[in-house]
C-alpha cells in the first residue's frame, strides 16, 4: 500500500502531475490553491507581511528563545517596556528602542538610550569618529588623535613627551561601568582586534574569532570591516535604521533576530 | 649623526627619535642601519645560529637571570640592546628538536622548558648549574649613618651618555636651586624649567623638592623594591612616560541603568603613555594579578625603545594598593617626584635630559 505521488483528480481519481490546469483523462479542473504551490515560511501563514522579533541569547528571567510579532505600528522595547520588556537587563534604559513601521519597511529607532541598539554588520560599513562597535564581549570606540599639546611653554622649556608615532585615529575599549580600557593609536592605516596576532589581542576571549574585525582609514573616512568573524561584529545605530530579514540586534545584553516575511 | 631639527640634540644615525626631545627624526637616516627587531628575511637567519649556539651554552652552564644585553649600570647607554642577537629564549624558533625526557615531545633546541608538558629541560643535561648570578647593582646603602659633615661634600654628579661620570654640581648646606636660570651645566637644558629643583638637607639626609617644574624629577627606583602608584603617579622606563590613573568610572544614569561594555575584570587602574601635556597616548588597564613591561616580553611591549630591558618592571595590586617594581632593568624605572622625596647615597636623579647621581 502505498500513497499517491501526485494530486489526485475529485473527478476521475486519476494522478494530475503537478502544473497541469486540467485533468488530462477527464479534463476536470484543477483547483488554484493545488497549482500554485510554493513552500511558505510558518510565520506567514499567520502574520503575512508583518515582521518579528527573536531573542537569540538573553539572560534566564526573559527567556532565550521568545519572540515578539510586531503587529502593530510601534513596538516599544526597554527594562520598563510594556511591549518588548527586558526587565532584568540593567543595560537597557527603561525605554531603549521602538520598533515601528515606515510604509512596508520596519526599522529601528534607539530612543535615546544610554547603551543603544547594535546592528550586526554585513561585510563592513563606514564608521566616524565617536562610534561604538562590539566583537565578542568586547565594546570600543573610535576616538581622534588629541591636538598635539607637546609645545614649548612661555619660558622656553620643551615638554618631555614619550617618543611619539604619528597616527590618524585610535581605537579605545569601554569597559563595563564607563571606564576606559585598552586605548591603540593606529600606526599605518588600520587597528585590528582579534584573539591573537592582532593590535588589540584577547587571547582568553572564546567568543572572538583568531582576526575578528578591523577599523581602517582610506583617505579621511573610516571604514569597520568584519573578517568572517564567528560571531560578528556590531555597530551602533545612529538615530534610526532599516531592518530587513536576518538582521541581528543587540539590545543590551540581550541579541535578537530580525524576521521579516513580506 | 642627526642634529634634532628641534632641540638641537645629537643623535646617534639608526633613531627613528630624538633622545632628547622625543620628536621624529628624518627617515633616510634609518637606511644604513635598521633598528627593528623581528627582521623577515636576512637579518633573522644570520641571528638564528649563534642565538642557537649561545642557547646549548646557556644550558649547559650557569643560566643568566639578567638576560639584557645592555652592559652599562644606571647610566643612558647607547640603545645597543636592539642590534645584539636575541636572548636565547627569544631567538627564533629553532629548526632542531630533541625529544622531551618527560612527555616525549620534539622540542626545539633553544626552549628551556618542555612546550607541551613544561619539564625543566635544565634538569636533564645540567643537574646543578649553578645559582643565578645575578649583575651588580649600584644599590642605594642605608644613608641612616651619614658622617659628619657629609653636607660639604654633597654634590650631584652627572653621568654621560657613555657611562661615565662628568662635571658635579656641589650642593651647599642650606638650600640649592638648580634650573635654566641658575646656569652651569643646567643652562643649556631646554629640559629643565628656570627654576626646576631644590635640593636641601634634613636629618642629615638629601630631600628634593619639585619646583613645579614642567618636566618633573625622576628619581630612580631600587630593582625588586616596590613601590606604591597613587592617581596620577608618572614614571619612565626608557624614553617612555607612562601615567597611572586609578579606576574611575562616570556615573551612572539616575533610572539605574549602567553602563555597558567589555568585562571589568576587577582591573586597579591603567597606565597611559604619556604623549603631551594633556594627552596620552596607548594605554593598557591592569588586572589584579599584575603585568609586565619589557622591551621584547611582558604583556605591554616597548619594541622600538633601545633603553627598556628585554623585562622591565612589574605592576601589580596587593590589599588594594598598587605597585610598581623595577624587575633588575639595565638603565632602571624612575618615578616623578611628587612635591617632595628623600634621596638616599648614590641615587640616581633624573632632571631635563641629564642623568645624575647624588653622592653624600
Amino acid at each position: 500500500m502505498e500513497q499517491a505521488r501526485n494530486y489526485v483528480c475529485t473527478e476521475c481519481a486519476s494522478a494530475v502531475p503537478s502544473g497541469h490546469k486540467f485533468c488530462g483523462a477527464c479534463g476536470g479542473p484543477v483547483p488554484a490553491e493545488a497549482q500554485t504551490l510554493e513552500t511558505q515560511f510558518f510565520g506567514a501563514l499567520q502574520m503575512p507581511g508583518k515582521a518579528r522579533l527573536i531573542v537569540v541569547r538573553g539572560d534566564e528571567a526573559m527567556g532565550e528563545g521568545l519572540s515578539y510579532l510586531l503587529q502593530a505600528t510601534e513596538h516599544v522595547a526597554g527594562r520598563d517596556a510594556d511591549q518588548i520588556p527586558f526587565p532584568s537587563d540593567n543595560w537597557l534604559s527603561p525605554t531603549h528602542a521602538n520598533f515601528l513601521y515606515r510604509g512596508e519597511k520596519l526599522v529601528v529607532r534607539d530612543e535615546g538610550s544610554l547603551n543603544g541598539v547594535y546592528i550586526r554588520l554585513r561585510g563592513s560599513s563606514p564608521i566616524q569618529i565617536g562610534d561604538h562597535f562590539m566583537c565578542g564581549q568586547h565594546l570600543f570606540r573610535v576616538d581622534a588623535t588629541p591636538k598635539d599639546s607637546s609645545g614649548p611653554e612661555p619660558d622656553q622649556t620643551y615638554f618631555y613627551s614619550s617618543p611619539r608615532r604619528p597616527s590618524a585615529f585610535r581605537v579605545t575599549q569601554v569597559l563595563e561601568g564607563g571606564m576606559d580600557g585598552i586605548v591603540c593609536c593606529a600606526l599605518e592605516q588600520t587597528v585590528e582586534i582579534g584573539r591573537e596576532d592582532c593590535d588589540i589581542n584577547f587571547p582568553d576571549d572564546v567568543y572572538l574569532s583568531p582576526r575578528h574585525a578591523k577599523v581602517e582609514m582610506t583617505g579621511e573616512s573610516l571604514k569597520l570591516i568584519d573578517e568572517n568573524s564567528q560571531n560578528g561584529t556590531y555597530v551602533r545605530i545612529r538615530g534610526e535604521r532599516e531592518l530587513g530579514h536576518g538582521d541581528y540586534l543587540f539590545l543590551g545584553r540581550n541579541l535578537v533576530r530580525v524576521e521579516v516575511t513580506a | 649623526m642627526i642634529v634634532c631639527s628641534r632641540c638641537s640634540k645629537d643623535n646617534q644615525d639608526h633613531y627613528k627619535f630624538c633622545l632628547g626631545c622625543g620628536a621624529e627624526l628624518p627617515r633616510q637616516s634609518l637606511e644604513p642601519r635598521s633598528l627593528s627587531t623581528p627582521n623577515p628575511g636576512g637579518e633573522r637567519t644570520t641571528n638564528a645560529p649563534p642565538a642557537r649556539a649561545a642557547a646549548s651554552g646557556a644550558l649547559a652552564s650557569a643560566p643568566q637571570i639578567e638576560i639584557d644585553p645592555a652592559p652599562i649600570e644606571a647610566t643612558r647607554p647607547e640603545p645597543i640592546a636592539m642590534a645584539d642577537p636575541l636572548p636565547p629564549e627569544l631567538a627564533p624558533l629553532s629548526d632542531e628538536t630533541s625529544p622531551c625526557s618527560h612527555c616525549g615531545a620534539q622540542v626545539p633546541e633553544n626552549f628551556r622548558f618542555c612546550h607541551v608538558c613544561g619539564h625543566d629541560l635544565d634538569a636533564d643535561g645540567a643537574p646543578d648549574g649553578g645559582a643565578a648570578v645575578p649583575e651588580e647593582r649600584v644599590s642605594a646603602p642605608a644613608v641612616a649613618e651619614a658622617p659628619e659633615g657629609a653636607t660639604q661634600r654633597a654634590r650631584l654628579v652627572l653621568i654621560q651618555p657613555d657611562g661615565s661620570e662628568g662635571d658635579s654640581f656641589p650642593l651647599g648646606a642650606g638650600r640649592t636651586l638648580i634650573g635654566r636660570s641658575t646656569g652651569g651645566i643646567f643652562a643649556s637644558d631646554a629640559y629643565l624649567s628656570p627654576e626646576h629643583a631644590e635640593f636641601r638637607f634634613e636629618d642629615n639626609q638629601l630631600v628634593v623638592k619639585d619646583m613645579e617644574s614642567l618636566n618633573g624629577v625622576y628619581i630612580r627606583i631600587d630593582p625588586e623594591f616596590p613601590i606604591e602608584l597613587f592617581d596620577g603617579s608618572v614614571f619612565r622606563v626608557g624614553q617612555e612616560i607612562l601615567r597611572f590613573d586609578a579606576p574611575s568610572a562616570p556615573d551612572p544614569g539616575a533610572d539605574g541603568t549602567q553602563y555597558a561594555g567589555s568585562p571589568h575584570r576587577g582591573f586597579v587602574g591603567r597606565i597611559s603613555l604619556v604623549i603631551g601635556r594633556d594627552a596620552t597616548g596607548n594605554s593598557y588597564p591592569i588586572p589584579p594579578h599584575g603585568i609586565h613591561l619589557g622591551r621584547e616580553r611582558g604583556d605591554v611591549l616597548f619594541p622600538e625603545d633601545g633603553y627598556v630591558s628585554g623585562l622591565h618592571c612589574r605592576i601589580h595590586s596587593e590589599v588594594g594598593h598598587v605597585f610598581l617594581t623595577d624587575v633588575g632593568s639595565s638603565n632602571g624605572t624612575f618615578v616623578r617626584v611628587s612635591n617632595e622625596s628623600f634621596v638616599p647615597q648614590g641615587t640616581f636623579v633624573l632632571m631635563g635630559q641629564q642623568l645624575f647621581r647624588a653622592e653624600y
